[in-house]
């Protein structure tokens, strides 16, 4: 059962053993192994319930619906867009699945440099394990491979270097392709349709449109939460109060912080909302003689990994990842106005777009805003990462001429760079990529939270407890001690499992 | 009176994700606070200078292209920003009316956006897209994102690029 408090006719006052704020990747999987092991808990999701009824593939429709300021949120500067989901299971309802553990060396570096206690991937195996099964990821089949994975591995083929077909969590799949609008079939096996009704299942109360504002804090213990209803407009409702013995802070690597900060505690490292990455991605378009249909089908199947080598330097690299898009969506990444805009526009069916992702070491930060819901994004590229980027850049135009691109097209805005088999791409290293120059968009905040064993460097301790607070943990992607290097959902679902077991062992201590 | 800030300009640049029709929200409870009343967000002069800007945001140069009054591309565009944050989209009105102005504030010329013909309209968004002026690209860019969103939600224009929509059929519901 879950309930929206827009049409609750009063107050939300209520207790729980655990209040979880957020239904996303962390906080659903908290949210149900605690009120498995028999937790009362109370889960708070500042957004709508929707449901497969509800996704109309769409994209005026679902982007308002599922994003975070309708998908327009942004760095404080503009240049960087930062794709959040807004909605009972969070950014899982619109992601689109690829499902990697945690690399090896990634762990190592988290338990050896930074003090992550027991983070090997032996001692993670139960929680993989765990999410993997309830999510139901499985590796993708060759006949699942849509028209526009197929041509990027042609092209990383031809040229003979590292891609490989991945693992997603999807179940009965129709191959529609509108996953990025959240599934009107429920074969993503996003936490809405997994853990969200897991948690119900077990017990869990599960609030909509319920906009946590403060943590409280006593004695060093957390209390509990207050805050409102909130409709997608900002506008405010019923006031909640939940008295709790333990928080769960899973609101994702950008509203996490800002609570923190806004409730002025757990931050006597003065890191609460440092050490940002983004996963910053630029996407280059490429068009074919052949129609290809790139929005039908799975989205993001394939993956090259040619540029990132983690066992020998865990802090850089960039992926290669197809990405497709739909008509507004796609203009809008598209440069110029117009006929210039219609003239690639017009190609859409032909179009094949491949994105860099990079392993950023760039640093920026969250601060609260002048809104409740627009916090301050701030992030820098550091001149490093501008180069893997326009690098990455390259390599993407190679894919799709390699795999026979008619034209390939570098989107800086005012003068893109049109490019054809043959020509010189070193243009484009020539250029540069600089923020407000060429659109940069990020699906994965992380690390703001965090997670380590000196609190001097870190926000929570290995078990994302606070350091400062008892009782207050968190359990989303702003605990990645450092940039995370690939997709990052079930890392953040086992990094929940794992901080969940840990609240149910030490429970008594905890609840006394 | 409107504030017309940095920060509201970029919030509604947004390139990826863009924007879309709040007016869906109908559906849900929180349709009923959102859309109360069918306020519309931009008053009757802003409607027109938005629609002008559109026109040549979206100019395709083919002769079966829909025009933009023959779609519901602005009420799209209207019920969108009716429902978003405030802090987000108040600067919105004062920037159309710059656009508006914006002939004679930044090219000297005695003559309002609406009363351009159309190459003289492009001329004059071009000097906001390519401006030195951080502010005024931002500007353009949140306009021009909010033009393609708008227009290329439509049905109707959807077989000009080969895009054969969604799967389901779902009646739509957009004001």
């Amino acid at each position: 059962m879950i309930e929206s408090l827009l049409g609750r006719p009063g107050d939300l006052v209520t207790h729980a053993d655990v209040c979880v704020i957020g239904s996303g990747a962390g906080g659903a999987v908290a949210a149900a192994e605690l009120a498995g092991a028999g937790l009362d808990v109370v889960v708070l999701e500042q957004g709508h319930h929707w449901t497969a009824a509800d996704f109309t593939q769409r994209e005026e429709e679902m982007l308002p619906r599922l994003f975070e300021e309708a998908g327009m949120r942004q760095t404080d500067d503009g240049s960087v867009i930062v794709l959040q989901g807004r909605c009972v299971g969070g950014s899982t309802v619109h992601n689109l699945c690829y499902a990697f553990r945690t690399p090896d060396p990634i762990l190592r570096m988290w338990r050896d440099e930074h003090g992550v206690a027991d983070m090997t991937p032996e001692a993670m195996a139960a929680s993989f394990e765990r999410v993997e099964r309830t999510l139901k990821v499985k590796q993708i089949r060759p006949d699942e491979v849509n028209a526009l994975n197929a041509v990027i591995r042609r092209g990383v083929e031809k040229l003979g270097w590292s891609g490989f077909v991945t693992r997603h969590n999807r179940e009965g799949c129709v191959q529609s392709g509108y996953c990025i609008l959240g599934c009107s079939y429920d074969a993503k096996q996003s936490m809405l349709v997994t853990y969200v009704p897991k948690a119900s299942s077990a017990g869990a109360r599960i609030f909509s449109n319920a906009r946590v504002e403060r943590i409280e804090v006593a004695n060093g213990r957390v209390t509990g939460v207050v805050g409102r209803a909130v409709d997608p407009s900002g506008r405010v409702g019923a006031c909640i109060d939940v008295r709790a013995r333990v928080v769960v802070l899973s609101a994702g690597a950008i509203a996490s912080p800002d609570l923190l900060l806004r409730s002025a505690i757990a931050n006597r490292s003065g890191l609460v909302g440092r050490g940002l990455h983004l996963h910053p991605s630029v996407m280059v378009a490429g068009f074919f003689e052949e129609e290809l249909n790139a929005y039908r089908g799975i989205p993001q199947s394939y993956y090259v990994d040619e540029f990132i080598d983690l066992e020998r330097d865990p802090h850089r690299g960039y992926v290669l990842m197809p990405i497709s898009g739909f008509p507004g969506l796609t203009g809008a990444n598209l440069p110029g106005f117009g006929r210039e805009s219609f003239r690639f526009l017009r190609s859409f069916s032909r179009m094949a777009g491949l994105l860099v992702l990079l392993h950023d070491q760039s640093e920026g930060s969250v601060a609260p805003g002048s809104s409740l819901s627009r916090p301050r994004i701030r992030y820098q590229l550091t001149d490093a990462d501008r180069r893997q980027l326009a690098e990455g850049l390259v390599h993407c135009c190679e894919v799709l001429l390699a795999a026979g691109a008619r034209e390939v097209v570098v989107p800086f805005w005012n003068d893109p760079l049109v490019l054809r088999p043959g020509d010189d791409l070193g243009g484009i290293l020539r250029r540069g990529v600089r923020q407000g120059e060429i659109p940069i968009a990020s699906t994965h905040p992380q690390s703001t939270c965090r997670m380590g064993g000196d609190p001097r460097t870190s926000v929570v301790n290995p078990w994302g407890e606070s350091h400062e607070v008892r009782g207050l943990f968190v359990a989303d992607m702003s605990v990645f001690p450092t940039s995370l290097g690939a997709p990052p959902q079930i890392t953040t679902a086992a990094l929940a499992d794992r901080t969940a077991q840990h609240i149910r062992a030490r429970w008594a201590e905890l609840s006394a | 009176m409107t504030s017309f800030t940095r920060r509201g300009f970029f919030a509604l640049a947004g390139g990826a994700a863009a924007l879309g029709s709040i007016a869906s929200l109908r559906v849900a409870p929180a349709a009923a606070l959102t859309t109360a009343g069918g306020a519309r967000f931009f008053g009757d002069a802003e409607r027109e200078i938005l629609t002008s800007v559109v026109e040549r945001m979206v100019d395709t140069g083919e002769p079966g292209a829909p025009a933009v009054r023959a779609t519901r591309t602005i009420e799209t565009i209207d019920a969108l920003c009716a429902g978003l944050d405030p802090s987000a989209t108040a600067p919105l009105p004062a920037l159309l009316r710059l656009v508006e102005w914006g002939p004679l504030l930044f090219e000297r010329r005695l003559a309002r956006f609406t009363t351009l013909d159309a190459a003289a309209q492009d001329t004059a968004l071009r000097g906001w897209m390519t401006s030195r002026i951080a502010l005024r690209r931002v500007g353009f860019y949140a306009l021009r994102n909010l033009s393609l969103l708008g227009y290329w939600s439509q049905d109707e224009t959807w077989p000009l690029i080969g895009y054969a929509g969604p799967l389901l059929r779902k009646p739509r519901s957009v004001a």
